[in-house]
């Protein structure tokens, strides 16, 4: 199997606090991961280093072989919906054409092939007739589904999402589930982070366990263990049984 | 009004005109990044901070344009920087760090003038760089403005995609491969530019108002970036060349003067601007107000109706409005051809109007038990007020996911979405016969009851009855029923 993402002894500390120790980790193409830990885990730290947005103490990451720096067309990522202002004067159709920026030289003008792709990656997501809204009139579930419209337009290989069912309706999760797994299969790679523990042995091919340390990784019907998530979660772990998180 | 005209025929005039549009324009289309993304405090912090630079250049190369600008643009560069590396590096908050770079540099521009004044012997008006002096413009400033606005359109034309996602989400534009610092420090470079081209016009403290306030006025306007940064440039213009008029014909200072109009223009949008105006948001929430008055209305005569019970004080003791005021919303109700006319009963479209409040009351209800987890005295507020709110699709959903309920969490029944069983096949003896009705609660039942073989008209008799089934015999076949969906089938009863 191809290895896509292949991350060598990675730290990383904010200010004086270590949030990453020392990862290796290799992801391989064509299967969808979910990425599970407590609050704090250090979960979208190790997404943004993948993506070269943080400063590493040490260790390094490469995509296909390459630093990051020459694959960012590959990489695409949707940060937690939380983080954005939906006051901005943006339409949905003015979002997904984002997608197609990395594509284009400075002078160069988006085309009618741009507005083709932006136009299908609506209709993938069944949101073509919300093109002119502005974003904020959207549900949850509508937000997230042009963020993921935007992400297939850019056509990358790699997808890397940050807690995309949150505020999102059950009819959305079950669409972009869906549609995540189909991109599976076309050989796309795609990571989640994910808090749900009850939906993970459905939704993903591997897990991998964090908590500042990586944990385990490997498929999710041998690593997605009691075991490991007791140790994953350490304390909270009456918790989640109460919680009924766990699920049976 | 001739007279207007004849000054506008003078050449200080044209200039002056020429140099405050452009000033407006630039300001306008600028701005709309500025506001975006909250660097108001900012812009306000850099214009006042490129004083020092245009004392000193003064002090070093006397009057020249190209002096000054270059003076202001180093100014602007030192703020800048510095601003961002207290922000990173030191325990300062952000505004306060703002505060402080710009109150220092604009004191040592003050302190440069009165220094200047008293030993060099010139005497520099501190007025002409606060508040602009537009009637002094000279040639070499007229076309350092023209090419500065110009620079400044053509940047944000060009550079228009990595400004918009830059603005919008800085972390997607750095996983793009942007620069999101260069592009703060380029948004900077331009700033400082258009404060320069903005001080024989408005002066230093009055170009934020240029910059501010008609980009937040366009952005009450529309929702879409491009219209926003048009809006935003024609405004500035309008405000520069009316501002500038009205200063020449009431004999006032300019830079104020338009400051004032964009602030007219301003005020203008917030009150009538479509959708986003407070006097649209009166109306809609006052057309709201009405409309949840008459749902409630129409909630309570259909359950009172349904009892048989429909009288003018039930009403005013449900509903708490009296006299007039419920007749009033009574006679709305009548104009829509909800209320029977001359009695005290709704029509047949009110009374399913009417079903539709309960059902959508009723299923949210069940909806905030069973799914959110909320406890059954908690509920009843919450429905009240989301009962007004959810769309018809949304309530089908809903009722889906619940899977069709027909009891709510006080016990009341459920209505479907064409309302209640008239006689439901659960309440059926043994042996009693009956025939499928035409008309169900909702379409899944019509469809459920097609899996079974049951199509409307279907006679049928009762075998047998327990609490989990019902078996039905279907001419010479035996079907099993569940009692849960036998609650919602709506039979006639044949005798």
């Amino acid at each position: 199997m191809e290895t896509v993402i292949s991350i060598n002894g990675l730290s990383v500390s904010y200010e004086r606090k270590r949030v990453l120790t020392n990862i290796y980790l290799e992801i391989e193409a064509g299967k969808v991961y979910g990425l599970i830990g407590p609050n704090g885990a250090g979960k979208s730290t190790l997404f943004k280093a993948i993506l070269g947005l943080v400063d590493t103490n040490s260790g390094n990451v490469s995509v296909m072989g390459k630093p990051i720096e020459k694959m960012r067309k590959q990489l695409v990522y949707v940060p937690q919906t939380s983080e954005v202002d939906w006051n901005f004067p943006a339409t949905v159709f003015d979002i997904v054409l984002m997608g197609r920026y990395p594509h284009k030289k400075l002078f160069q003008k988006l085309d009618q092939h741009d507005h083709e792709l932006a136009i299908e990656a609506l209709n993938k997501l069944g949101i073509e007739h919300l093109k002119e809204r502005q974003i904020g009139e959207l549900s949850g579930g509508q937000q997230q589904r042009v963020f993921l419209a935007r992400t297939l337009c850019q056509g990358a290989d790699i997808f890397l999402l940050d807690e995309p069912f949150v505020g999102v309706d059950i009819t959305t999760e079950e669409k972009i589930i869906d549609l995540l797994k189909e991109l599976s299969q076309q050989g796309k790679t795609i990571l989640v982070i994910h808090h749900d523990l009850s939906s993970v042995t459905e939704y993903f091919d591997r897990v991998i366990l964090l908590n500042q340390r990586l944990i385990a990784a490997g498929d999710t019907d041998i690593t997605f263990t009691e075991e490991n998530i007791a140790i994953t979660y350490r304390s909270q772990l009456p918790i989640l049984h109460q919680t009924g998180l766990l699920g049976k | 009004m001739s007279e207007l005209f004849e000054i506008l025929q003078q050449e200080w005039a044209v200039r002056a005109l020429m140099a405050s549009s452009m000033v407006g324009l630039m300001c306008g289309v600028l701005g709309c990044f500025i506001v975006l993304r909250n660097m108001s405090l900012v812009g306000d912090a850099l214009s006042h901070a490129i004083l020092p630079g245009v004392v000193f250049a003064y002090m070093i190369v006397g009057y020249s344009a190209l002096g000054f600008f270059t003076g202001a643009v180093l100014a602007g560069l030192v703020t800048a920087v510095g601003i961002t590396w207290i922000q990173h590096n030191v325990r300062t908050k952000n505004d306060a760090a703002v505060g402080i770079v710009f109150t220092a540099m604009f004191s040592i521009g003050v302190m440069g003038i009165s220094w200047i004044s008293k030993n060099a012997g010139v005497h520099l008006d501190l007025k002409d760089f606060l508040f602009g002096n537009v009637l002094g413009v000279a040639d070499t400033d007229l076309y350092l403005t023209g090419i500065i606005t110009l620079y400044v359109l053509l940047s944000i034309a060009v550079f228009y995609r990595y400004l918009f996602v830059t603005t919008f989400q800085p972390v997607i534009a750095e996983t793009m491969g942007i620069s999101v610092k260069l592009i703060h420090y380029f948004l900077m470079l331009l700033l400082s530019f258009a404060v320069v081209a903005s001080l024989q016009t408005v002066g230093v403290i009055l170009v934020v108002a240029m910059l501010i306030t008609p980009a937040s006025t366009a952005l009450l306007l529309s929702d879409k970036l491009r219209w926003v940064i048009v809006l935003a440039g024609i405004i500035g213009l309008l405000s520069a060349i009316v501002g500038l008029l009205l200063a020449i014909i009431f004999e006032t200072t300019p830079g104020p003067a338009m400051a004032v109009t964009a602030t007219f223009f301003y005020l203008i949008a917030v009150f009538f601007a479509p959708n986003r105006g407070l006097l649209f948001q009166y109306f809609h929430r006052k057309r709201l107000g009405h409309k949840i008055k008459l749902e409630d209305l129409l909630k309570q005569a259909f359950r009172l109706q349904g009892k048989g019970e429909l009288t003018l004080p039930k009403l005013e003791e449900r509903l708490g409005i009296k006299g007039i005021r419920l007749q009033n919303l009574i006679n709305s109700l009548r104009k829509k051809g909800l209320w029977q006319k001359g009695q005290i009963a709704l029509s047949p479209q009110g009374m399913k109007q009417g079903n539709r409040m309960v059902r959508a009351h009723r299923l949210w209800e069940t909806y905030l038990v069973n799914q959110i987890g909320l406890s059954a005295e908690q509920i009843h507020e919450e429905a009240e007020k989301y009962e007004h709110l959810l769309s018809d699709e949304m309530l089908d959903e809903v009722d889906q996911v619940l899977g069709f309920p027909t009891i709510d969490p006080h016990g009341s029944p459920i209505p479907g979405k064409y309302g209640i069983p008239s006689f439901p096949l659960s309440r059926m003896e043994v042996l009693q016969k009956a025939r499928i009705a035409q008309q169900q609660i909702n379409e899944h039942i019509t469809a459920q009851l097609w899996q079974f073989g049951l199509l409307p008209d279907t006679a049928f008799s009762i075998n047998e009855k327990n609490d989990q089934h019902i078996h039905i015999q279907l001419g010479d076949k035996s079907v099993e029923l569940p009692t849960e969906l036998a609650r919602k089938i709506n039979v006639v009863i044949e005798n």
